[in-house]
């Protein structure tokens, strides 16, 4: 079954079977092994070099894993051809070039996809950027930089969305929008992975938790399970409770 | 097809950054301002000159004096079109939207090789007509339809992209912008002094040299007075390998992880 000639994709899920990378002797993700479906905001926890942004560059493309694989749409992502249109990603805002302007930005990654150029304007008023769309990007602070990378990710309205921090930088009128934006996407079918330390917006946005340390899977479940298993009153504690209780499970899984 | 939109991608950044219209900028200035000295200042001592002075006089070499230094502002627009990715992290929302990085460094050879081809080949033209006009007083002029003329302008041309070219592959191989830029003189100007070194066992490092090339296909006298520049042949031989030893070493890192 086709719909206007392309196929109707039928998998709109990331996934990851016993992705590993090693940098050296250090072993960032190890075995990881996790799916993520659509229709839910699906958050990301763990503490700092837990694994999770090399975890999402090796979804899209810019790490290459030691072993296993990482699929979206069941597919490896170097072998999309036009990638933005099914999946959109911000892993990091400063990614840009500090001469260009806003709006040039979008245009050449609309170019690269071959994208129409209403999506331009589009997500630059879905995002708040139109009136800074001439700006170079130097003049940006970083909370403009985040509107933008969430401008670059909705570009080709792709039906996977992976999001590494982003209230990152954001005043609280932004952090309040992106709150707003996460379970919307969810709600229209689409599949939301999204990372981040601030636990009271992960308590708010996510509907279901993947928690990873010392780059092992270490919890999945939906959000409000997770806190019930914990036998703690809120996600903060939840979490802090599972990533200290990591280390020691880890201490005892060497021996192997 | 799909290296289409990627090329589409490239030009729009290319065009879209001020270091493109700064480069090219000075490239004119220098290409055609010192052209026009010392074509100007040949024609005012002309009459002066010994007859040693005036031998080594070519009327289309002469013009392209200025291109010398034009050339380190196509090697630094080379440079800067694959460095800045990286300097500016913009190379991973880069892969991000264009993933196979094969594809990605060749539309970025495309765009500035074209662009320098277009531009190289209007200040080549330019700077030879400039010239000519300072000469015309003294009836040192050549023209276009003269032997060897057209083919040396277009050469000079021609030479301006290879230089460019070299700076892409350059730039991606070294990822830094002043690291780039400092290898791309290292290769055009310091090689000189080292072939000249090594001229007591060889010739040969001389007719490697790219700037030894460039005066060879930039000139209408033949080469062969000076057997330790490359012939004709060589020097187009030259450009070609600078060009493919560059653009594979450029090709080779694009594909490794940023």
């Amino acid at each position: 079954m086709t719909a206007g000639g392309r196929p109707v994709r039928v998998l709109l899920v990331i996934e990851t079977r016993a992705l590993t990378k090693r940098y050296g002797t250090r072993v960032a993700v190890d075995r990881l092994s996790v799916l993520v479906r659509p229709g839910r905001v699906t958050g990301f926890l763990g503490p700092n070099g837990a694994g999770k942004s090399t975890t999402m560059r090796m979804l899209l493309g810019l790490d290459t894993p030691s072993s296993g694989s990482a699929l979206v749409n069941g597919r490896d992502y170097r072998a999309l051809q036009f990638p933005l249109r099914e999946v959109g990603a911000l892993l990091d805002a400063r990614a840009v070039h500090p001469g260009m302007a806003a709006r040039r930005h979008l245009e050449w990654l609309a170019a690269s996809n071959r994208l129409p150029r209403r999506r331009v304007a589009e997500v630059l008023s879905q995002c708040g950027l139109e009136d800074v769309a001439g700006i170079r990007l130097r003049h940006f602070s970083l909370g403009m930089r985040q509107r933008l990378g969430v401008a670059v990710a909705l570009l080709g309205d792709p039906p996977i969305l992976i999001f590494d921090e982003p209230g990152n930088g954001l005043d609280p009128e932004g952090v309040a929008w992106v709150r707003r934006l996460l379970p919307a996407l969810a709600s229209e079918g689409r599949t939301v992975l999204v990372s981040s330390h601030l636990m009271t917006e992960m308590a708010m946005t996510a509907d279901h938790l993947l928690v990873i340390g010392q780059g092992q899977l270490l919890a999945e479940a939906t959000t409000a399970e997770f806190i019930a298993a914990s036998g703690e009153p809120n996600l903060e504690a939840a979490y802090l409770k599972m990533t200290q209780d990591a280390g020691q499970y880890r201490a005892s899984d060497m021996e192997q | 097809m799909a290296l289409r939109a990627v090329v589409h991608a490239e030009w729009i950044k290319l065009r879209s950054v001020r270091s493109t219209y700064l480069t090219m900028a000075c490239a004119a200035v220098l290409g055609l301002g010192l052209g026009a000295l010392d074509t100007a200042s040949v024609a005012h001592h002309w009459a002066g000159m010994t007859a040693q002075g005036r031998a080594g006089f070519d009327p289309v070499g002469d013009s392209f004096t200025g291109l010398v230094f034009a050339q380190l502002a196509f090697g630094v627009l080379g440079v800067l079109a694959a460095s800045t990715e990286y300097g500016t992290g913009m190379i991973r929302t880069t892969l991000g939207a264009v993933p196979r990085r094969g594809a990605l460094f060749a539309a970025k050879a495309v765009v500035v090789g074209a662009l320098s081809l277009l531009l190289g080949e209007v200040f080549a033209f330019g700077a030879f007509l400039l010239g000519q006009f300072m000469l015309a007083g003294s009836h040192l002029n050549v023209s276009l339809t003269d032997p060897q003329v057209l083919r040396a302008v277009s050469s000079a041309g021609l030479y301006l992209s290879v230089v460019a070219l070299v700076g892409c592959g350059v730039g991606a191989l070294i990822r830094h912008t002043a690291g780039g830029v400092a290898a791309v003189f290292a290769v055009i100007f310091m090689s000189w002094p080292v072939a000249r070194a090594m001229e007591t066992w060889s010739y040969l490092p001389d007719r490697l040299v790219l700037s030894n090339a460039a005066d060879v296909i930039g000139q209408v006298h033949a080469a062969s007075v000076k057997p330790r520049l490359p012939t004709l042949g060589w020097a187009y031989l030259d450009l070609l390998l600078y060009c493919v030893l560059a653009l594979a070493l450029g090709a080779w890192r694009t594909t490794r992880d940023p």
